[in-house]
C-alpha cells in the first residue's frame, strides 16, 4: 500500500496533518519523518528517524520512501519562529528542501507538498491589495527567514522541472493563529503593551489551523497544483485586532523601529529581527481565488474568527468580553437600521 | 504544697483542655447569631455589586471611562484599564468589520462632518455634470491633480455622493506617496481610498465599482504655482490600459479651485528627501506660520463632470496597443483641459468664483 509522508512533525503544523491523516486514513497509511519521534497518543503511527540537515539525508530518504511506499510527501519541516542560528535554518530549509526533493524525485514520490508562508511575497509598499500567486516572491529579502523559504520553493520546483514524475505544490498558508499557535507573534502578542509603527495599520490575515489542514487534505486529494495561497475569508486591520485582544498599543515612528527592533534581536531580547517590522507596515494580503477555482476550498473562518479562537484558548475573559461588544454592536445596527 | 503541685500539673490542664474542647464543641453546635448571618449576606450583596460594577466598567462607554480615570486618578490607571481607555477611543470612530480593501464605515460616516464642512462651507464646490457618471457598472473618473494633499480626492469623492441621483460611492485611487504616508495612509484607506496600482483597479472595475483617478501623480500634485491648470503628462495611459481591458467608461472632471489652496512658491527637496517625501513644497504660509500654514486657502471651488468617453468600441485586446493607449490618453487629457480652460474664462475671483 501506498503511504504519505509528513516531515516536521514536531512543528505545530506538521504534528496537526500528522493527527489529521491518522484520524482520516489510519495509522498504518502515514510515516512521521522526523528527529523526534510522534506523540505517543498517536498509536502504531510509524516513525522514520531522519534528519535533514545531515549530508546524507538525501540516500536516508530514498531509502525510507521505497521502504515505506511513499506516493506524497507532506512537508512541514520550516521554522515559523526566526531563530538566531541563521545556519541552522538555512540548512533545515532550504538544503534539507533540495535533500527531500531529490529524494522524492529518485524514490518516484508522485507528490510533494510544501508548506510555506505568504509571507514569502514580503511586505512592500508597493504591494497591490491582493496578491495572486503569479506575483514572484521577495527572493531578495533582508530577512534570511525568508530567503530560505524562497530557496526551498525554487528548489522543489527545478526537481519538479528536471523529474517530470515529481508534482509539486507549494500551499502559502496565512499567518496561523488559533488554539495551541505558539510562534513569536503570539508571543509579542502575549505582553499587556504591544508596540505598533506610528501612522500605520495594515489588514492582516490571520489563518484558522483547521482551514490550513482543510486545504492540505483538499490538495492532497486533487494533486499536484504548483502555488497555491491558502487565505481565511477575510482579513481584518492590525490595530483592531490588538484592541479586540485588550492590548494597550504604543505608537513607535517606523524610522525608530527598525534600529530599536535590530537592536532588541541582536542583543537577543527581541523576539524577531528588525525586518519583520515590514508586516506590521504595509500589505501582504494574499489573494485566494486559486484555491476556490482549483483545489474548490474555501475558509470556514475568518480573520476576526481565527483570532477569537485564539483567545478563547488564551485569554478566555477577553474573548467574552469581545464576543458580547459584537453582540451589543450588532443590536446598535439592527436598532439604527429599524429606526431608518 | 507538693500535694496541690501534683494535682496541678496532672488535673489542671487536662480539665482545663476538656472543659475548652467541651466549650469549642457546644461553640461549633450552636446556630450562628443574627449579626453573623447579617454579615455574611451583606459579604455576598457586596460580592454582586463587585461584579456588576465589573460588567459596568465593561460595558461603560468611552466617557464614563474617561471621567472615571480623571476621577480616580493615578489611582484608577493601570495597563488594564489605559488599554480599555484605548480601545474605547479606539472603537469610538472605527467599526470591527471593513470590507476586502480596508474600507471602515464608521470611520468615514466620522470623517464625513469635516469634509462635509470643507465641501459647503470652506471651499463652496458647485458640482455640475453629475449626470453624466453612470448610475451603475463601473466607471473611471478622471480629473486634474493639484492642492499638494489629496484634497481634491475626497471633495470628487463627496460631490458625486451628493449630487449625483443614484448617491454613488467613488473610490479614489491614491497616489503611493499618500497611500504610504504614515497616519494619511490608513485614513486613506480606511475613509474607501485604494492605492493606485493597475490590480487594485482591475479589481475593483470589475466588480463595477466607481473609481476616480488622477493620472497627472505626483507631478500635478506639486505643481508649481506658475504652472498652474496646465496638465502635466498623463503618467503612461495606465487609466486607459485598464479602461480598455475592463470595458469602462471614462469621465472626464475638471476641478477648478483646487490649485490655489496651497500655492507652491518654492520646493524645498533638501528637507523633502530625508522624509521620505518627493518634495516639500514651500508656500506663502507653509512652513512659516507653523500649524496655521497647513490650513488651505478658502477658494471657490467647481467640479465639472463631461461627457463619457465610451471604449467599448475598441476590445480589451486593443490595451496592448501602445499609440492607440497613448492617443486616447491624450484625447482625456486635452478634454479636461478644454474643461479647465472653460471654468477658468468664466471664473472672475479666485475666492468667490
Amino acid at each position: 500500500m501506498s503511504r504519505i509522508a509528513i516531515t516536521g512533525t514536531a512543528s505545530f503544523l506538521g504534528s496537526r496533518a500528522l493527527r489529521r491523516l491518522v484520524e482520516a486514513r489510519g495509522a498504518d497509511a502515514v510515516v512521521a519523518v522526523d528527529i523526534a519521534a510522534p506523540p505517543t497518543t498517536l498509536h502504531g503511527v510509524r516513525h522514520r528517524m531522519v534528519d535533514l540537515t545531515l549530508p546524507g539525508a538525501d540516500q536516508r530518504l530514498v531509502d525510507v520512501f521505497r521502504e515505506e511506499h511513499v506516493e506524497a510527501v507532506f512537508h512541514a519541516a520550516f521554522f515559523t519562529t526566526p531563530r538566531r542560528d541563521a545556519a541552522y535554518s538555512h540548512e533545515l530549509e532550504s538544503i534539507g528542501t533540495l535533500h527531500l526533493a531529490a529524494a522524492a524525485a529518485a524514490a518516484g514520490v508522485r507528490h510533494l507538498v510544501l508548506r510555506s508562508f505568504t509571507a514569502v511575497y514580503g511586505a512592500r509598499g508597493q504591494n497591490p491589495n491582493f496578491l495572486t500567486e503569479e506575483r514572484r516572491p521577495d527572493g531578495h529579502a533582508s530577512l534570511a527567514w525568508v530567503r530560505d523559504k524562497v530557496e526551498a520553493e525554487e528548489h522543489a520546483f527545478s526537481f519538479s522541472r528536471r523529474y517530470p514524475g515529481l508534482g509539486v505544490s507549494v500551499l502559502r498558508f496565512a499567518t496561523l493563529l488559533g488554539p495551541g499557535v505558539h510562534t513569536f507573534y503570539t508571543r509579542i502578542f502575549s505582553k499587556r503593551v504591544v508596540p505598533v509603527l506610528l501612522g500605520y495599520d495594515p489588514l492582516v490575515q490571520l489563518l484558522h489551523p483547521d482551514d490550513a489542514l482543510d486545504a492540505m487534505d483538499a490538495v492532497l486529494a486533487k494533486g499536484p497544483c504548483g502555488v497555491v495561497n491558502v487565505v481565511p475569508r477575510d482579513a481584518i486591520s492590525m490595530l483592531t485586532a490588538l484592541h479586540l485582544s485588550d492590548k494597550l498599543t504604543v505608537a513607535v515612528p517606523h524610522f525608530l523601529a527598525y534600529p530599536v527592533a535590530e537592536l532588541w534581536w541582536g542583543t537577543g531580547v527581541g523576539e524577531a529581527p528588525g525586518g519583520f517590522i515590514d508586516y506590521a507596515r504595509f500589505l501582504f494580503v494574499a489573494d485566494g481565488e486559486k484555491a476556490r477555482r482549483e483545489l474548490g476550498f474555501e475558509a470556514r473562518h475568518g480573520s476576526r474568527d481565527a483570532l477569537m479562537a485564539y483567545l478563547e484558548y488564551r485569554y478566555p475573559d477577553t474573548a467574552r468580553r469581545a464576543r458580547e461588544q459584537r453582540a451589543r454592536e450588532r443590536e446598535e445596527e439592527a436598532a439604527r437600521e429599524a429606526q431608518a | 504544697m507538693k500535694n496541690g503541685a501534683k494535682v496541678v500539673p496532672i488535673s489542671g490542664p487536662v480539665g482545663q483542655a476538656a472543659r475548652l474542647a467541651a466549650a469549642g464543641r457546644s461553640r461549633r453546635r450552636r446556630t450562628p447569631a443574627p449579626d453573623e448571618e447579617a454579615l455574611r449576606r451583606r459579604l455576598a450583596e457586596l460580592e454582586r455589586q463587585l461584579a456588576a460594577a465589573h460588567t459596568a466598567e465593561e460595558h461603560e462607554g468611552l466617557l464614563v471611562t474617561l471621567a472615571r480615570v480623571l476621577h480616580a486618578g493615578a489611582r484608577g490607571l493601570s495597563w488594564a484599564s489605559l488599554a480599555r481607555l484605548q480601545r474605547a477611543l479606539y472603537f469610538a470612530w472605527h467599526s470591527e468589520e471593513t470590507d476586502e480593501f480596508g474600507s471602515d464605515r464608521r470611520f468615514a460616516e466620522t470623517l464625513e462632518p469635516v469634509l462635509e464642512f470643507l465641501y459647503s462651507m470652506w471651499w463652496r464646490v458647485e458640482a455640475t455634470g453629475t449626470e453624466n457618471v453612470p448610475a451603475d457598472g463601473p466607471g473611471l473618473i478622471v480629473a486634474n491633480h493639484s492642492g499638494v494633499l489629496p484634497y481634491d480626492g475626497l471633495m470628487v469623492q463627496l460631490a458625486v455622493r451628493h449630487e449625483h441621483p443614484a448617491k454613488r460611492v467613488c473610490r479614489m485611487l491614491a497616489l503611493d506617496m499618500f497611500a504610504l504616508l504614515p497616519v494619511l495612509a490608513p485614513m486613506l484607506s480606511k475613509s474607501g481610498s485604494v492605492r493606485a496600482n493597475p490590480e487594485n483597479a482591475e479589481r475593483l472595475l470589475r466588480k463595477g465599482e466607481l473609481l476616480g483617478v488622477f493620472p497627472e501623480g505626483v507631478k500635478g500634485v506639486g505643481k508649481h504655482f506658475r504652472e498652474r491648470y496646465k496638465l502635466a503628462r498623463f503618467g503612461r495611459g495606465g487609466f486607459v490600459r485598464i479602461a480598455l481591458r475592463t470595458g469602462s467608461p471614462i469621465i472626464p472632471c475638471a476641478v477648478v479651485g483646487a490649485e490655489e489652496i496651497h500655492p507652491v512658491v518654492a520646493k524645498a527637496d533638501w528637507v523633502g528627501k530625508p522624509l521620505g517625501l518627493p518634495y516639500f513644497p514651500l508656500t506663502p504660509t507653509f512652513p512659516w506660520l507653523g500649524p496655521l500654514g497647513v490650513v488651505p486657502l478658502p477658494t471657490k471651488w467647481s467640479i465639472d463632470f463631461g461627457e463619457p468617453i465610451d471604449l467599448r468600441g475598441h476590445g480589451p485586446e486593443d490595451a496592448d496597443d501602445p499609440i492607440l493607449v497613448n492617443r486616447i490618453s491624450e484625447e482625456v487629457r486635452s478634454t479636461i483641459q478644454g474643461m479647465v480652460d472653460g471654468r477658468l474664462a468664466r471664473r472672475r475671483s479666485v475666492w468667490f468664483g
